[in-house]
């Protein structure tokens, strides 16, 4: 299992369409991957978590990573939280 | 008469139609064989698909990129793993499709509508309209049509789906109305987009209307009259005909420079409170920023942004306006503004408090990573630092010093920024008004906040109903007060500018000119009608009003002198 820490940088948090983007990115990879946000851990793989989860700017989650491609999983999702989901 | 949130602007008059959803009645069967049952689920998911694309793909060309986008959203939610799980466990469970689809529907509404935040509410809406229609599929239920409706079509609906708007189009409906939603719901977005009026959250709305009924309905106010009589059909024609000559004028100053009737030109810029903002201001033609006001950076997160956060922020707004000019004011906390992880104390006067410019001068590391990160960003545009509830000199040094400072650290770590970047003041206390000439000697520029400045000089607090009365900007004291900031300012030649309410009031813009305000800056919305009333006023002409209003003793005397002058 692999993680990190990083914080949201998309003005209105991530709603529908960032949300979706990175549903979109991560899909692909064998591993797991979850958004701790707070005390809750959701399924980065599912828009509707994600959105449900009402992850705000500025707020600090981890991904987690899990699985024979997690190194490479997490890279991705990093990246795309990063490049504020091309927003 | 009844009265709605008014979603979209304009006037409609015409014949009801009204949209009726049909009941859906789930039969729960028990099902025999979940296999076939769950390719009966996917079947309606790729017709769904199908269905929604072409959809998409047509309100793209009528409508918007945005409008679009949101039926995609759709497809995306129902094809969501945590979606199609759902269902697959509650057939295997031995529900119908139908069932177990809208249980997981209900569970992601409950979520959706417990969030706090507006975004993540209307989603609720987005899954109601896809548990609607995927019903609909299942149950081999037709779809409403809304394209067929006749010319002059008023609407009623208890909501409009994204899935229904995709039929409206100008030709056939002039207006909308709908028992619930908000100024930021699908339907009152997709009816701005559209420029059909809009009234919504009208109450019982869905039985007061009846399928061809007359009514009339105005998208600013509100208002909306059912089975109006001759006189106000006539009257609501007449302001229709008014609002889309009106609109047409308004048109013409779109991308023109502001200037007054005898060509003299003054600034019109926006206030904006977030990054994005500045997309407004370019596509409503704004000069620039005339605020940008900093506390969302600060809110709705648990530690202060970081100076690559705040610098990011800044640098995006000075880069979109292109070398136009930016005011930024620095951290404005305290008063009604709370920021929980800033712990500060509670108090029986916070406007008379530890608030702002007092703040910052306090915790000054938390007001170097702002100052450090707005220095850093002035390398990118044309960015003004401007400093709030500044009452003494002192507090105007004390930012100044610390910008001095940073400005030599970061000379030295070679971090290039805009060495003359001006700081101004923004006047909103009686102290400073009553020290504007001091401060005009040290500060780059002024602006005027009139919605505090008010306030404070009629020592009022505006959300108390048993004194809201004197709350307003008509008062002779507060345009004494703002005369006079204008004339100090004018006296060391630094600019003067106002970033309240007031500057966008068509009946006080005359005074403003005449006592001669250089930069009015409004919200985005507004840029059009103030460069239009700005180009009717001369010198001469407003200095006469301002004369005029001078000889005047009271707010309703200022007031109704003002209304019957406006232009």
């Amino acid at each position: 299992m692999v993680s990190q820490k990083i914080t949201i940088k998309n003005e209105q948090g991530l709603h529908m369409r960032p949300a979706g983007v990175f549903a979109k990115a991560v899909a692909p990879f064998q591993s797991d991957v979850k958004i701790k946000v707070g005390d809750k851990t959701v399924n980065g793989k599912s828009i509707m978590n994600i959105i449900g989860a009402c992850i705000k700017y500025g707020t600090e989650i981890e991904i987690i990573c899990e699985g024979a491609d997690e190194e490479a999983a997490l890279k991705e999702a990093i990246s795309q939280i990063e490049s504020g989901m091309g927003e | 008469m009844m009265t709605g949130i008014g979603a979209s602007k304009g006037f409609g008059i015409g014949k009801i139609v009204m949209i009726q959803d049909v009941d859906l009645v789930i039969h729960d069967t028990p099902v025999s064989d979940p296999e076939a049952e769950l390719t009966r689920f996917s079947q309606a998911v790729d017709t769904f698909v199908h269905r929604t694309e072409k959809m998409a793909a047509e309100i793209r060309t009528r409508v918007g990129e945005k409008e679009a986008e949101i039926l995609e959203g759709h497809i995306i939610m129902l094809q969501d793993p945590a979606m199609s799980d759902g269902v697959a466990d509650g057939i295997k469970e031995g529900l119908t499709a139908e069932r177990a689809f809208s249980n997981v529907c209900d569970m992601f509404i409950g979520v959706f509508s417990m969030a706090e935040d507006e975004l993540t509410k209307q989603r609720a809406t987005d899954v109601e309209d896809i548990r609607s229609r995927m019903l609909k599929i299942l149950l081999h239920v037709e779809e409403v049509d809304i394209r067929n409706v006749p010319p002059h079509t008023i609407l009623v609906a208890k909501d409009l789906t994204p899935s229904m708007t995709v039929g409206i189009s100008k030709e056939n409906v002039v207006g909308i109305l709908t028992e619930v939603g908000g100024y930021t719901s699908h339907s009152a977005i997709l009816a701005r987009a559209l420029g059909i009026p809009a009234v919504l959250s009208l109450a019982d709305i869905t039985t007061k209307a009846k399928d061809g009924m007359e009514a009339v309905c105005d998208g600013e106010s509100g208002t909306v009259i059912l089975s109006p009589t001759d006189a106000e059909k006539k009257d609501y024609e007449e302001k229709r005909l008014a609002y889309l000559e009106q609109m047409k004028a308004l048109k013409e100053f779109f991308g023109k420079p502001t200037l007054t009737a005898d060509n003299t030109s003054v600034e019109l810029v926006c206030n904006i409170g977030k990054p994005g903002d500045a997309t407004a201001v370019l596509e409503a033609s704004g000069e620039g920023v005339g605020l940008f006001r900093t506390e969302f950076l600060f809110m709705d997160r648990d530690t202060i942004p970081t100076e690559e956060e705040q610098f990011q922020a800044y640098k995006e707004v000075a880069e979109k306006l292109s070398g136009k000019p930016v005011i930024i004011r620095t951290l404005d906390v305290g008063g009604d503004k709370e920021i929980p992880y800033l712990h500060l104390p509670k108090e029986d006067n916070p406007f008379l408090g530890y608030r702002a410019i007092r703040v910052c001068l306090d915790q000054k590391d938390m007001y170097r990573i702002q100052l450090r990160a707005l220095l850093r960003a002035s390398a990118y545009g044309k960015i003004r630092i401007m400093i709030p509830m500044i009452t003494c000199i002192e507090e105007l040094r004390g930012a100044k010093d610390l910008l001095e400072e940073l400005k030599e650290e970061l000379r030295s770590q070679s971090i290039s920024f805009d060495e003359n970047i001006p700081v101004g003041v923004m006047i909103e206390t009686p102290a400073a008004v009553m020290i504007a000439d001091l401060l005009a000697k040290e500060a780059d520029f002024f602006s005027i906040g009139t919605n505090d400045l008010t306030q404070y000089i009629m020592a009022v607090d505006r959300g108390n109903a048993h004194v809201a009365n004197l709350y307003s900007h008509y008062n002779p004291a507060v345009l004494r007060a703002i005369k006079h900031v204008i004339a100090c300012g004018k006296k060391e030649g630094i600019m003067v500018g106002m970033c309240g309410e007031a500057a966008a009031d068509s009946r006080l813009i005359p005074l403003l000119l005449s006592y001669g305000l250089q930069e009015f800056s409004v919200s985005a919305t507004s840029v059009l009608a103030t460069r239009a009333t700005i180009s009717k006023w001369d010198k001469a002409s407003a200095d006469a009003l301002a004369k005029e209003v001078a000889a005047l003793l009271t707010k309703e005397e200022v007031e109704s002198c003002l209304k019957k002058n406006v232009r």
